[in-house]
């Protein structure tokens, strides 16, 4: 039945318009589509907040990040948190990190995992870091 | 005529069906969620699903390289395959001295495994100069006997006559085997793309052999890679199985009526 369609169709829909030739370029497009998007988001940037036990935001605290290595996590950088809590790291050059913060008197919270979707995507926790207090 | 009930039919083909897909539900599964196979009671439904461990597989080794590389060697394979198996079909639809002897030759090789022969084979690549090299990761694999045979069984199918009408036009060997035979042997082309294409992708033993760069490698060796320095493998490891067998599973799935049908066709010719 296909076959006798095929020859009331223009010569150039029967090769173009099949199941092997779009299915193919729908997954074409959603890779170019998703490579634009990594490409537009992966500046790494991680963006928090630190805050107390009591929800106030903590300044001067030292924010660490976690990079995994193989089997291990290993330190990579460091940034301190502003007047209002929020710290922003930079150069994030991996997808699957941690990151903690830590204030003499306040204590250190406990590392929170960051898996991302592709190297250096950037992303803004949800949660905040919480330091327990003395 | 009596007609018997058919649910006792669909009941079995659904158990079957359920027996056949239960493992790769359970490969999907971990890969989404990572839970360890041993776990008990197992979690039907996966638990916190999510797709980072593919993004784990993705940066762990460069699987863009090894892709490519499988995709360019089956490629080379499944084009060789359509030509080669083609003519070798096709000449055997035709009348010639010693025709028995030659199939019977074909059905006799076919017993013999590929890994009696991979040191010849290995030896001819490396004389050829083709080691570490795509087309000598695709030599071996340029002509498969099933498929010689798959292409003679629908050739045999197609009239005597259309041929003999044919060489009346004027029309060379050449051209009636792709102007005639071939539009009407569609089935064993798809039968032909789809098995030369699992042989090659699936293929472990012979790129482990006449590989010498990393760059070369194809899927499957790569996943020995992984493996060997990846140690939580759980859902890393199925996620990258599911990674290797989606190409194979989409093209069934887009190609399977052909395949079907190339599977059956000539199967009640003589």
């Amino acid at each position: 039945m296909a076959d006798e369609d095929d020859f009331e169709r223009p010569r150039w829909k029967v090769w173009l318009l099949n199941r092997f030739v779009l299915t193919p370029v729908i997954l074409l497009v959603i890779a170019l589509g998703w490579d634009l998007y990594a490409s537009m988001n992966n500046d790494g940037l991680i963006v928090g907040r630190v805050v107390d036990a009591q929800g106030n935001p903590v300044a001067d605290a030292d924010v660490s990040l976690w990079i995994f290595n193989f089997t291990t996590f290993n330190e990579n950088k460091h940034v301190t948190s502003g007047p209002d809590g929020v710290f922003t790291i930079t150069g994030n050059p991996s997808h699957n990190v941690q990151v903690t913060a830590q204030k003499p008197g306040l204590g250190a919270s406990p590392r929170v995992p960051i898996r991302l979707y592709f190297r250096s995507q950037n992303v803004t926790l949800k949660e905040p870091l919480v330091l327990p207090g003395a | 005529m009596r007609r018997y009930p058919r649910w006792p039919i669909h009941l079995a083909l659904i158990l079957t069906s359920f027996v056949m897909l239960v493992p790769f539900y359970w490969v999907f599964k971990t890969s989404i969620s990572g839970e360890n196979i041993f776990n008990y009671p197992p979690s039907i439904i996966p638990r916190n699903p999510n797709l980072f461990y593919y993004v784990d597989v993705w940066y762990a080794i460069p699987f863009a390289r090894y892709f490519l590389n499988s995709v360019i060697v089956t490629v080379l394979t499944i084009a060789a395959n359509i030509v080669l198996n083609a003519m070798a079909g096709y000449a055997l639809t035709r009348g010639f001295r010693g025709k028995t002897f030659i199939l019977m030759l074909f059905l006799s090789c076919m017993m013999v495994p590929f890994q009696a022969t991979i040191i010849p084979a290995y030896l001819i690549t490396a004389k050829l100069g083709l080691l570490d090299s795509y087309l000598g990761l695709a030599l071996p694999q340029f002509s498969t006997i099933i498929c010689i045979f798959v292409f003679k069984a629908s050739f045999d199918a197609i009239p005597a006559s259309l041929i003999d009408a044919a060489k009346v036009d004027g029309l060379s060997e050449w051209r009636i085997i792709w102007t005639i035979m071939m539009p009407l042997a569609k089935s064993a082309m798809a039968t032909n793309v789809i098995l030369s294409f699992i042989w090659s992708w699936n293929n472990f033993l012979w790129p482990l052999i006449m590989t010498r760069s990393p760059e070369m490698q194809t899927l499957p060796l790569g996943l020995s890679r992984f493996l060997s320095y990846q140690e939580d493998t759980t859902g890393a490891l199925y996620a990258f199985c599911i990674m290797v067998l989606a190409p194979g599973i989409l093209l069934f799935l887009l190609a399977q009526k052909e395949f079907i049908q190339g599977l059956t066709s000539g199967a009640t010719k003589g």
